[in-house]
């Protein structure tokens, strides 16, 4: 601790029980209580801190703003949280080559902010963007409603300075794709902040589009909603952005924010297409008419900039807004190939009906990316052991349906026992080689993202544990 | 190693795959798998991932090097390799292993050649946004081991952007993957993006997962000719920044105005792409951008115009490659044409990659050295690099065709030691001779 405050100063170190309880946890319910969390302010102070630890052989866990929904950014066996917030300087936007060089703690939202007197913005928009940061965004490789079109954090990520394990600083990528040798930077996006510390990040911007429409598609049947989704990719269409909300989303976030959500709807699909005016207008009216085509009641185009932000503001808000029906809500999030989506959804409700559990369904239906959300009250005794279990269950149905258990939000301490369902021992040992490359030892945001052993012993993960061998076997696609 | 021990080592391997069902091995024909002038002892041919393993397996049990085949369209890349023993052809892992185009991803086996690939998806409407040039005979493995890529750099970036999931057999001889085949997926570390460019120094790549784009509806191609790279250029950024549907752009040098357009001056050439009304609306403002500019405006056959750029640009006797920001592609593309000029020089920049390709016909190894000299400071000069793509063994030797060593190294060469300890993969071809 000493070390630690004489290495960055006291005003940049905190250690009390009182100060440490808000860096227990992020946005999930995964615990884990660190010694002590540093807050540097330069490249310089993070591979300080970094260093004392290392060599006191204390683990290190990065943390952005916390809004991480797998436990990324927890202390799962204490240590030293280096929080990365006060670093949020945006140190370069270079217009007329469309990069941007920031520190690792800008908030998502602050950098398009910063771009926009240019016609520039960073294209990445997780719901959390408001609060979450881009060096989070890169260590979760995080999405977001329009990465359908744009692609998710990895397309937009072209170099970064690190700060390894041991406290050297390194420099990966560049300010172009084209450098030689193999693409480290394109490794690190999505590493989970298992590999190093990023402690300035270059990205891509991307031009404002000269057009918007966005459309509110209402459906009395959830299958004809999915069915629309598959039918709008299948027609060659790519909108920027395609999402569902369920019923239970609409009864949440309607009666407050009053977006236009009828409460008598089964499912809406917002969908999103940009570019140039006469090509959103073309898109615009194809879309409408295959929504029709399956079954929806009626399809709304937003007109104005304000009835278009009154659409997003529903959606963005949507998860936050389940707190009005329920006290507590556990956030999924699991991948199928689109044409899955009716019948993995049906399923879906079909698990949390047997374990009498409510669920609200808010995702990237264009990406077949699912976000079950499972509603209960944690005051109610054995309920979040069946939550745990109803999750576990969904995530095989992800997986036995060809998908995948994370599109974005990670696998973090939550999922790692869920690896094996996807990939193989001798898989997971080749990626294990990549932190030996990166220098990364056992001490590196321990307990994260891959299946693990002693030392993470927290209350939750035994019993997702336990679960995960209940479902096995061990499937391998 | 005295070559006695060699071709002991080789029979003995040799025996060891020669098992029913086995990978068919040959000792004749070796030319076809030159590379830089070397030639393997054997060639192995294999039409099934079990095989591989067994040939990785005991090629590094004997100690032997190995390079992975595909198509040979992109053999020229990479340093003269320190040791080649064997040549492994995975052109017979030719199966499209399932394609959803209501998913828009497709599972493909390595050997699939590109064009085989294309033809099927086009059925359906779609495609995978790769092209590189020359690249009719090359297979999906080696585009993606080669980070092959072509004019649709501009819209579609590159290989790394489009494969979703990827196997592969490890050096001795172990089967792994990473990712799958759903469009978002971040479930482990992003190993394809390391195998992308990594011209089979880390891991043969025998499967590979792809998402799709939806092939336009309408495609026009326009070259404009102009009165110095910089108004090219302008044309370029104007185009890109009005958001019009490009779906390539290209800044090309008189000689290869000439040999694309037929027209020996600085030019640019667009690939319009995409719904009805925008390509409409994006002819129109192209015409008043280059009437702006006081240049000449054609509209050009698109696939003849693509064929073209494609005979020109395939890998040739000397090939480079310089990476610079877009705002100094101008002014690098000219010094480039003043330095190469004299040698039959063909130079086309993807303008918002900074890419820009040499295609240089040297009349010497001495002059072919030189020239790599000239663009190198070029390159450095503006705050950029040159990859040599394809030269002449003698040309190679003296250089490192990755340019100078960047800062990652390190972290590199721990890769590779990590993943390949024997040196059993392409050995010596990697950057800094990893
Ligand atoms: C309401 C809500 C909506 C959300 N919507 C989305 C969405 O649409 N799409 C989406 O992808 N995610 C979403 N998320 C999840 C979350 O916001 C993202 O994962 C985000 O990227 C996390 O950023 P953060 O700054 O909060 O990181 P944290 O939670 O602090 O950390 C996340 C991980 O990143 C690591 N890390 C942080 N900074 C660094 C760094 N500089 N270097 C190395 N590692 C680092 C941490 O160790 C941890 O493993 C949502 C979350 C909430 C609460």
């Amino acid at each position: 601790m000493q070390s630690l405050e004489r290495a960055l100063g006291r005003e940049r170190v905190i250690s009390t029980p009182d100060e440490l309880i808000a860096y227990e946890f992020d946005a999930t319910i995964e615990r884990g209580m660190p010694q002590a969390v540093v807050f540097p302010e330069s490249t310089e102070q993070v591979a300080a801190a970094v260093r004392v630890a290392h060599r006191a052989g204390v683990p290190v866990i990065p943390r952005g703003a916390g809004t991480g929904l797998s436990g990324g950014a927890v202390a799962a066996a204490g240590g030293v949280v280096v929080a990365l917030t006060r670093m949020k300087r945006v140190l370069k936007i270079d217009v007329v080559d469309r990069v941007a060089v920031v520190e690792p703690g800008v908030v998502n939202i602050d950098l398009s902010r910063a771009a926009a007197p240019y016609g520039l913005y960073y294209a990445p928009d997780p719901s959390s963007q408001r609060a979450c940061t881009i060096g989070g965004n890169v260590a979760e490789n995080a999405g977001g409603p329009h990465c359908l079109a744009m692609g998710t954090t990895t397309n937009h990520v072209l170099g970064l300075e690190l700060v390894l394990a041991d406290g050297e600083v390194i420099e990966v990528g560049g300010h172009s794709r084209d450098v030689a040798g193999y693409d480290l930077t394109g490794a690190f996006v999505g590493s989970e902040g298992t590999l190093a510390i990023a402690t300035k990040i270059i990205v891509r911007l991307s031009r404002i589009p000269e057009a918007t429409r966005t459309l509110l598609a209402i459906f009395d049947q959830i299958d004809d909603a999915s069915g629309a989704v598959s039918a709008i990719i299948a027609a060659g269409m790519v909108p920027s952005a395609l999402e569902m909300m369920d019923r239970n989303i609409i009864r949440a976030v309607e009666p407050v924010l009053r977006c236009g959500y009828p409460l008598d709807a089964e499912a809406v699909l917002l969908i999103e297409v940009d570019g140039l005016e006469e090509d959103t207008v073309e898109q615009a009216e194809a879309i409408d008419a295959i929504c029709r085509r399956h079954g929806a009641r009626e399809v709304r185009l937003a007109r104005e900039a304000a009835d278009r932000e009154l659409l997003w503001a529903g959606r963005k808000s949507s998860i936050s807004a389940l707190g009005r029906l329920y006290p507590n809500y556990y956030v999924l999030d699991g991948v199928v190939p689109r044409t899955r989506l009716p019948d993995v959804l049906r399923q879906v409700y079909a698990v949390a009906g047997r374990y009498g559990l409510a669920v609200a369904n808010v995702f990237h239906a264009g990406d077949g990316n699912l976000h079950p959300n499972l509603l209960f009250d944690e005051r109610e005794p054995g309920v979040t052991a069946k939550v745990l279990d109803a999750g576990a269950e969904i995530m095989r149905l992800c997986v036995d349906a060809g998908g995948s258990i994370t599109g974005e939000h990670g696998v973090g301490v939550e999922k790692r026992d869920f690896m094996a369902w996807l990939f193989s021992g001798d898989d997971l040992y080749a990626m294990s080689r990549l932190k030996t490359a990166f220098k990364a030892g056992e001490d590196f945001n321990p307990c994260k993202a891959f299946p693990t052993h002693a030392g993470c012993g927290e209350v939750t993960q035994a019993q997702v544990r336990r679960t995960a061998a209940a479902i096995g076997p061990d499937l391998y696609v | 190693m005295s070559e006695a021990v060699t071709a002991h080592r080789v029979d003995e391997f040799v025996a060891a795959i020669s098992q029913p069902d086995a990978p068919a091995v040959f000792r004749d024909g070796l030319a076809a798998y030159a590379v830089d002038g070397l030639l393997p002892e054997v060639a192995v041919t294999v039409t099934h991932t079990d095989h591989v393993r067994l040939n990785l397996s005991e090629a590094q049990k004997h100690g032997l090097a190995v390079i992975p085949f595909g198509g040979g369209t992109h053999s020229g890349l990479g340093n003269v390799p320190t040791a080649y023993d064997i040549a492994l052809s995975t052109v017979g892992l030719d199966r499209i292993i399932a394609h959803e185009p209501a998913d828009m991803t497709v599972t493909v086996e390595a050997g699939v050649p590109l064009a085989t690939l294309q033809a099927v998806l086009a059925h359906h409407g779609q495609f995978l946004p790769l092209d590189p040039p020359g690249g009719g005979g090359a297979t999906v493995g080696g585009v993606l081991a080669a980070n092959a890529q072509g004019a649709l750099r501009h819209a579609f970036g590159t290989a790394r952007d489009w494969l979703i999931g990827v196997k592969v057999v490890q050096a001795d001889g172990t089967l792994v993957k990473s990712g799958g085949r759903v469009v978002k997926n971040v479930a482990g570390y992003d190993m394809g993006k390391l195998y992308v460019g990594s011209l089979g120094s880390l891991g043969v790549i025998v499967e590979a997962t792809f998402k799709l784009a939806p092939l336009p509806a309408a495609v026009a191609a326009i070259g404009v000719t102009c009165p110095s790279p910089h108004a090219a250029a302008m044309l370029l950024f104007a185009a890109h920044d009005a958001g019009l549907a490009l779906h390539a752009a290209e800044l090309l040098s008189p000689a290869a105005g000439r040999a694309v357009l037929g027209d020996a001056r600085w030019s640019a050439l667009v690939r319009v792409a995409g719904r009805a009304r925008a390509v409409e609306r994006t002819l129109r403002e192209l015409r008043e951008i280059a009437g702006g500019l006081r240049a000449t405006y054609d509209l050009r056959d698109p696939a003849q115009t693509a064929r073209a750029w494609d005979d020109a640009f395939a890998p040739g006797a000397l090939s480079l490659r310089v990476s610079v920001l877009p705002r100094s592609v101008a002014g690098a593309i000219e010094e480039m044409e003043a330095a190469l000029g004299g040698a039959a020089a063909l130079l086309s920049s993807t303008l918002g990659a900074g890419l820009i390709r040499a295609r240089v016909r040297p009349e010497s190894d001495a002059e072919a050295g030189m020239l790599v000299g000239a663009v190198r400071d070029i390159a450095q000069r503006h705050d950029g690099a040159l990859v040599v793509e394809a030269a002449a063994p003698a040309v190679k030797r003296a250089i490192d065709v990755f340019g100078p060593a960047r800062p990652d190294f390190a972290i590199m060469r721990r890769l590779k030691q990590a993943l390949d300890p024997s040196r059993t993969l392409a050995p010596g071809r990697f950057a800094g001779g990893l």
